[in-house]
């Protein structure tokens, strides 16, 4: 595919239109050309900027009144209105794709390799791993800038189910940075931001109770995923520290009461 | 999927997508009660038109019914005023666009001052790109669906699309809203 055709199909493919094949050959062509990746990427930024940064209104209480006198069914709660699961996966499945090559020198064959290991929870490790490449790829890993955990606990309140337990290391030499909301699959889960030296630490923070058999710690082009339990809840650390510093602070997490 | 006069079933589809209509309703009047009124009249509208449903995707229907409603009142509301409708030629609705008179901002951006340039960049698209990057990025519209609430070719929702992602894209990095992310 020449780069003419695949310029224009790009939006085309970030926003699930094509068919499989032409996908493959869109794929083929961005695997060699910086500008359309850039292109990718671009409509990427101001998805999620349009998502996370613009309001979207919902009824007022006074609307779904009027509506709901006059209707001859009941209310329906609120909740289910999103658009299909089919095309979330879709975007997340994009979003870790773009992400292969944004965060320095990683290669779309890091991506196949994810993709055909056959891993039980692979889909969630890739949306965690896409998640924290795309953070640092973005103009700002953090929506939530502060120092303060109690600053950053109630902004999540009202953003996700649960606001997770927020605490600083600073101390300890992993300082808050932040935090922010991220999809995992099709929900959204708050993401605590640490910071170790020169290393970017996020915390996503899972939503259910902490189960046992939780899976094993992954690793890719040295990055690490790893489990904790944050006061209860189950919490995953996606990293690029060295595996001692990584254990230290998931300890501290643990120790979270 | 929706059996003729079917009251119910337009009842249900109103308030299951009363946020989306609402949200679009909002863009593209700007004001809550303009949006409210808007919607409500395009359920009454709905409710009517029940048995003249002709099929296809229910959401975009209803959704088009809100959108027909808000152009109503945006007609009304520019009488006097010698607004660019919204389908006007996108060359003449992108001369329109005023521009940002803020100058340079600073470095920093924090997420609150973010959100609100956000909200001020999408606010100052012709409505015309504004509706389709909402019904897009928001609500999560495929082309089709878009389309049939556009009541327009898919080919004009591309066009437009690309070109309201062009604009909101332009405007936020003048002013250093979004970042060039592969500048890393
Ligand atoms: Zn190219």
């Amino acid at each position: 595919m020449d780069c003419k055709t695949a310029a224009e199909l790009v939006p085309l493919y970030f926003d699930g239109e094509l068919d499989r094949a032409t996908s493959r050959e869109v794929e083929a062509h961005l695997d060699t050309c910086a500008d359309c990746q850039a292109a990718l990427i671009e409509l990427d930024a101001l998805r999620r900027a349009l998502r996370h940064d613009v309001p979207r209104f919902s009824a007022p209480d006074t609307l779904r009144r009027r509506v709901a006198e006059s209707a001859t069914v009941a209310m329906p709660p609120s909740s289910d209105r999103r658009g299909s699961s089919r095309r979330r996966t879709w975007l997340a499945l994009a979003a870790s794709w773009v992400l292969a090559f944004t965060a320095g020198g990683f290669t779309l064959g890091m991506w196949n390799q994810v993709a055909s290991s056959g891993h039980a929870e692979s889909q969630l490790d890739r949306d965690l791993f896409a998640s924290h490449w795309r953070a640092l790829a973005a103009a700002s890993p953090i929506d939530v800038v502060s120092t303060d955990q109690h600053t950053v606990k109630p902004w999540f309140a009202g953003k996700v189910a649960t606001a997770p337990v927020v605490r600083d290391f600073a101390a300890q030499g992993y300082a808050l940075m932040g935090g922010r909301v991220d999809y995992v699959g099709n929900e959204r889960v708050p993401v605590l931001v640490y910071r170790h030296g020169k290393h970017l630490i996020d915390v996503f923070v899972l939503p259910g109770p902490v189960t046992h058999e939780g899976h094993e710690a992954v690793q890719m082009q040295g990055y690490s995923l790893e489990n904790a339990n944050l006061g209860g809840q189950k919490a995953i650390i996606v990293s690029d520290m060295d595996r001692d510093e990584l254990l230290h602070f998931r300890d501290l997490l643990n120790s979270v009461t | 999927m929706m059996a003729t006069g079917n009251r119910a079933v337009v009842d249900d589809l109103a308030l299951r997508h009363l946020d989306a209509a609402y949200n679009l309703g909002r863009w593209l009047l700007g004001n809550e009660q303009d949006a409210a009124d808007a919607v409500h009249d395009a359920y009454l509208r709905a409710a009517r038109a029940c048995d003249t449903y002709a099929g296809g995707n229910a959401r975009a229907w209803w959704l088009a019914i809100v959108r027909n409603c808000c152009l109503a009142r945006l007609a009304l509301r520019n009488k006097e005023k010698a607004n660019v409708a919204i389908d006007d030629n996108p060359v003449a609705a992108e001369r329109l666009m005023p521009h940002d008179e803020s100058g340079g901002v600073e470095d920093q951006v924090d997420g609150a001052i973010r959100r609100r340039q956000m909200a001020m960049h999408l606010d100052r698209l012709p409505a015309m790109f504004r509706e389709v990057l909402i019904l897009r990025e928001i609500e999560e519209l495929s082309y089709r669906e878009i389309a049939d609430v556009l009541e327009a070719p898919i080919g004009t929702v591309m066009s437009r699309l690309a070109r309201g992602r062009a604009l909101l894209q332009k405007a936020l990095t003048d002013d250093g809203t979004v970042e060039a992310p592969h500048g890393l």
